[in-house]
């Protein structure tokens, strides 16, 4: 098979983002050409990563090598782009374009009669393109590029509904909680090019040990905190369960499969630095990630809003994945990604998919769709099972692998592991039943408004492109686990790292198996047990845990401490205001002081001037012109000393 | 070249004096084909400019005073390097949009228009001198029509805030003023590039003190917490086109002076000052981005950003690095393109709405969609995201500045984060949300003179941050010397 060109990588990113361009360039009022162009853009791009997913594939997955190109120097400071394709981008880039394509063609139906249709598909070029060039980054700074433009894009996709303020404060919080990550990603970003001269990823790597373990250290929480802030950790998580305020295909694009895996993606893009780095970061990294999918899979189970509910998930899934990270498991963070990609994709899809039925995201008033929408409800049970962990699917493999990690090196994260799996089978059960099993409950316009052509009576099953995406994502969403059941997915992704780290695939431990299967069953059985029977059950539950479930609801107060004492309070009421005070009364009230001396003065004089503006004039000249004098006089005496 | 660009936009405000009182309508077009033409020729200079060649280029050079028995001499002297060329193109550029954003003034227009093409020739005597007399005599030029233009054109407390621009810089150029003629007179010299070919070192005052001096009034100019209170009245007062110059090229007449006078000539005093310098930077950036975030006015918010934005221009200039100062040199650039372009934005929104109450407006994006498009990429623009041009000078600056002064920078690099604040923060409240039907009325772009404006910046924008090149490779030639004089007293 001939090698792959770089010309056709680039095309994978300009592809989408030439559609863009067009679409808000000329197609503004054409929305039915500008939503087919990007699907056809997106389409080039999905086939030639695919192509070069079988490149890399023949390459074992090591680099397929591509030349800098030379962008702009300052002085010392050269910024080279490159295209870096090796089985993790090759992997990448097959995942955001095959859930990018389902996800648009899914929309070409679901926002069918919006007013911003020819917009939302010029976003989600710009989002796919964006997404692209971060994966195909070769150096930081390029890839610091791409992971601002991602923000941009949600930040105009959450956003896209602009006059809900719902959804424009929701934008506004998501661009600004993860700018608060990527402060950290720039100051790593500043200290390894201040330290090294070095911006190129493979360098950096390749060089990392290299360094003294204070700037790797440095360096990798830096990266670490850009990661945090993408990929919605504790404690900068608060910004992905309101980001659902965005259409749902954006939620399952950007907010599940692709972007807020970002951060997952650039610590493994950095695996060797992040090897390298010391213990401490290790732990940082892993315990960080095991607490966000804690207390993420808790709020999941207290949540009423469907989307929320998945919301929750993805963070607690990306936690288990940073978890990894943080444990050396390479192979299981990506594999995680890669499976949990496809089935949570076609969960928000589901989701999307039952609120263009019944008009609402709250599941308090579904209900019974089972029947209303069968092919809704069998790919959506077939999503929850494989996110549930249930054996065989893809979940339960990707699962298994984070859980041996975690038994291997760590065995509080192994129990912490395990009941974050209990738990996300229990809350995937909780929204299986209240959502599609027992009677309707009417729907809603819910709070999130509904789309126009969202129905509050009978519901009934998905148009054609909507429930055809459904079905095909359920396929890999289901099966894509056995991709790495003989460890050929694993290979392939550590062609990515150096010889030293490459482990191969680690022995199964049938109590890892156990664990797993028995946290999927065991959850999947309370969850039946508890909502089935609905309101007395969990009512007693509720009554048993005291005062948490309310903890829980209020989101651990992390909102109101984020929101309303450090910014409102702190910032904006403290900082802010003592700094006006300062401005007003000290720095302005010395010069306005020694104005009206001034004028106090000049009305002293007034009465031997005629007061105009001429006379203000001369006086000045007059006062330059003795200024001059006198210092030509004292200098020349100067000089001739 | 040069002398042509300084004098063209006198020549118009010489065909405007001739215009009759009763064709007053006309004296906007004369400015707009004189300001036309000298951006055409800041484009030409730019682009014919040697990228590869040291020194000074399109030097034009006349002795004025000569005083040879008194051991000095007064000549007018002009000549761009990498520094200026493209501040010049920049004031360029910027005229010509201001005069097309003034289209709509009528009120005593043959004054106004002519007052603004003083004060191109002003800024561009600034920007182009080599000579210190030369440079303060076009430094005080620039006064006259700024006062004027707010005092008589501008609106709410203007003859206060005109007259606090008039008193804040003039104290600042008092000092500057006799710290230029202590160098001269020690040198026996006021050209720059003897200045700075062999600093004097015989001088009345203590070089330290003369440094404080000269750079106290271009600290004043830039502005530099906490000598900036003048500039939030001076923006919020002035007219829209003279807030377009004020923002976007009479402010880098700071910057400018401190990388083409304060560090050549004085870079031992400079570089024991850089801590200081540092800190001095960091405050601002920090302090005029919390206030910003407090502005209920939008001209105010922008006035404060601009506060906190060019101190990311002290903070390359404290690095004394060659990557720092390349970044202050590009930030100048950048931020005048983009806060320019706010303030256009900003005067069209107001010259519909008639408020810039940002607790007034809301939804504005109904009625107004590429305006608001156009803001919003504006402001994107300034919490510096990459593709567009204020990242590439804000990355650069960081770049440079971490090793030299890491609290300093980290505190800057924070600014960042607030920066996101405020531009998302002012965009939400006035352009989202559900429609406003007392704005309903209220037209998009409606006149071709603010398409072409805002489409022409937003070009300029958009071409920096995707292809830095364009600016960067220029902005080497002037800062390769510059850094290396200043690496001889670190060494």
């Amino acid at each position: 098979m001939p090698d792959f060109p770089e010309a056709a990588a680039w095309t994978v990113y300009f592809a989408p983002l030439s559609a863009f361009v067009v679409v808000a360039a000329l197609l503004r009022d054409r929305p039915r050409e500008a939503g087919r162009l990007v699907v056809a853009a997106i389409g080039v791009a999905w086939l030639l990563s695919l192509w070069a997913l079988a490149v890399v594939m023949d390459h074992d997955g090591e680099a397929i090598g591509f030349g800098a190109h030379h962008w702009m120097t300052v002085a010392d400071f050269e910024f080279d782009v490159r295209i870096c394709l090796d089985g993790l981008t090759a992997v990448m880039l097959v995942v955001v374009t095959s859930v990018a394509l389902l996800v648009q063609v899914y929309s070409t139906e679901y926002m069918h009669g919006d007013g911003g249709y020819a917009r939302y598909f010029a976003y989600m070029g710009l989002f796919t393109s964006s997404m692209l060039g971060l994966v195909l980054a070769g150096n930081l700074l390029q890839l610091f590029v791409f992971w601002e433009l991602v923000g941009l894009s949600s930040y105009l996709l959450v956003g896209f509904w602009f006059d809900r303020p719902a959804a424009a404060a929701a934008a506004k919080k998501a661009f600004i909680v993860t700018r608060f990550g990527d402060f950290g990603f720039l100051l790593g970003l500043l200290l390894i090019w201040s330290k090294t001269g070095e911006l190129d990823i493979a360098t950096i790597n390749e060089e990392a040990e290299l360094l003294s373990s204070a700037v790797l250290a440095g360096f990798m929480l830096g990266l670490f905190a850009g990661a945090v802030g993408k990929s919605a950790q504790f404690p900068l998580h608060i910004w992905l369960p309101d980001a659902m305020e965005g259409p749902t295909p954006v939620s399952a694009l950007i907010h599940a499969a692709t972007m807020v895996a970002a951060g997952v993606y650039l610590l493994a893009r950095f695996f060797p630095a992040l090897e390298a780095a010391p213990a401490e970061v290790h732990t940082i990294v892993a315990y960080t990630g095991g607490l966000t999918a804690l207390i993420a899979a808790t709020m999941g189970i207290a949540a009423t809003d469907i989307k929320r509910v998945l919301a929750y998930s993805t963070i607690s899934q990306l936690g288990y994945m940073v978890l990894a990270l943080g444990l050396g498991g390479y192979v299981a963070a990506v594999f995680h990604l890669f499976t949990h990609a496809f089935f949570k994709a076609l969960l928000f899809l589901g989701a999307g998919s039952v609120n263009h039925a019944t008009g609402t995201f709250d599941m308090r008033e579904m209900g019974g769709l089972r029947t209303a929408m069968p092919i809704t409800f069998v790919t959506f049970v077939l999503g929850a099972l494989s996110l549930a962990g249930f054996p065989l699917t893809s979940g339960f493999w990707s699962k298994d692998e984070i859980l041996l990690d975690a038994w291997n090196h760590d065995r509080v994260l192994f129990l912490v592991a395990a009941g974050v799996a209990f738990m996300t089978a229990l809350y995937m059960t909780r929204a299986v039943v209240l959502t599609f099993l027992g009677e309707y409950r009417g729907g809603a316009p819910s709070a999130h408004g509904s789309l126009p052509n969202g129905s509050a009576h009978a519901p009934h099953e998905s148009p054609l492109a909507m429930w055809a995406s459904l079905a095909i994502l359920a396929v890999p969403a289901i099966l894509i686990g056995w991709t790495n059941v003989g460890g050929g997915f694993g290979e392939l992704i550590e062609g990515a790292l150096p010889e030293a780290l490459r482990h191969g695939k680690p022995d199964t431990q049938a109590v890892v198996v156990v664990t797993g299967t028995l946290a999927a069953l065991l959850g999947i059985g309370a969850g039946l047990a508890l909502y089935l029977a609905r309101q007395p059950a969990s009512d007693a539950v509720r009554a048993w845990l005291g005062p948490l479930p309310r903890i829980v609801e209020q989101k651990y107060y992390m909102d109101t401490l984020a929101e309303d004492i450090l910014v409102r309070r702190v910032l904006y009421g403290g900082a802010g205001r003592a700094l006006e005070l300062i401005d007003t009364y000290v720095i302005d009230g010395v010069v306005n002081g020694v104005g009206r001396a001034a004028r106090l003065g000049g009305d002293a004089l007034r009465r031997s001037t005629v007061g105009q503006q001429q006379a203000y004039s001369s006086l000045l000249l007059a006062g330059v012109v003795v200024a001059v004098v006198v210092l030509l006089v004292v200098s020349g005496n100067v000089l001739e000393r | 070249m040069l002398t042509t660009f300084l004098l063209l936009p006198l020549a118009g405000v010489l065909m405007i004096a001739f215009l009759p009182r009763t064709r007053e309508h006309e004296a906007k077009w004369i400015a707009l084909f004189v300001s036309a033409l000298a951006c055409a020729l800041s484009l030409a200079i730019f682009v014919r400019f040697d990228r590869d060649a040291a020194g000074y280029q399109f030097v034009d050079r006349f002795e004025w005073i000569r005083a040879a028995d008194a051991g000095f001499s007064v000549q007018y002297i002009v000549g761009v390097d990498g520094l200026s060329a493209p501040l010049v193109l920049l004031l360029g550029v910027l005229s010509l949009a201001a005069v097309l954003v003034s289209f709509n003034v009528t009120f005593r227009a043959r004054e106004y228009f002519a007052w603004l093409l003083v004060l191109e020739t002003a800024v561009a005597g600034v920007f182009t001198s080599l000579d210190l007399i030369q440079f303060f005599l076009f430094w005080e030029l620039e006064l006259l029509p700024m006062y004027l233009l707010i005092s008589v054109w501008g609106s709410g407390r203007r003859e206060y805030s005109a007259m606090k621009f008039l008193l804040y810089t003039i104290s600042g150029s008092a000092l500057m003023l006799v710290g230029f003629l202590v160098l001269g007179l020690a040198a026996g010299t006021f050209d720059i590039e003897q200045l700075t070919a062999q600093p004097p070192s015989d001088t009345l005052l203590p070089l330290q003190a003369v440094f404080w001096f000269v750079i106290a009034a271009f600290l004043v100019k830039l502005p530099i917490v906490p000598l900036h209170t003048w500039l939030p009245d001076a923006h919020t007062d002035a007219p829209t086109a003279v807030s377009v110059m004020l923002a976007g090229v009479l402010l880098k007449m700071g910057g400018y002076g401190i990388l083409r006078i304060a560090l050549p000539v004085l870079p031992e005093q400079a570089h024991d000052a850089r801590v200081l310098l540092a800190a001095l930077a960091a405050i601002s950036v920090f302090y005029g981005a919390v206030l910003t975030l407090r502005q209920r006015d939008l001209k105010r918010l922008i006035a404060y950003s601009s506060v906190s934005h060019m101190g990311y221009v002290l903070l390359g200039v404290a690095a004394m690095g060659s990557v720092a100062l390349s970044g202050a040199a590009l930030q100048m650039v950048t931020h005048g393109l983009i806060t320019g372009l706010l303030f256009i934005m900003v005067g069209l929104i107001y010259d519909r709405a008639h408020t810039r109450e940002i607790a007034e407006l809301s939804g504005l994006m109904h009625q107004m969609p590429l305006i608001g498009a156009a803001t919003v990429v504006a402001g994107l623009a300034a919490l510096g995201l990459p593709g567009l041009a204020g990242f590439v000078a804000e990355i650069t600056v960081f770049l440079g500045a971490l090793e030299a002064h890491p609290a300093a920078t980290i505190l800057a690099v924070f600014g960042v984060v607030l920066a996101a604040g405020y531009v998302l923060w002012a965009v939400q409240r006035v352009f989202m949300g559900a429609r406003n039907e007392r704005w309903s009325a209220l037209p998009d772009f409606d006149a071709w003179w603010e398409r072409a404006a805002v489409a022409g910046m937003l070009v300029l924008v958009l071409v920096v941050g995707v292809y830095p090149r364009v600016l960067s490779d220029v902005v080497a030639q002037g800062v390769a010397p510059l850094a290396a004089m200043l690496a001889g007293p670190a060494a």
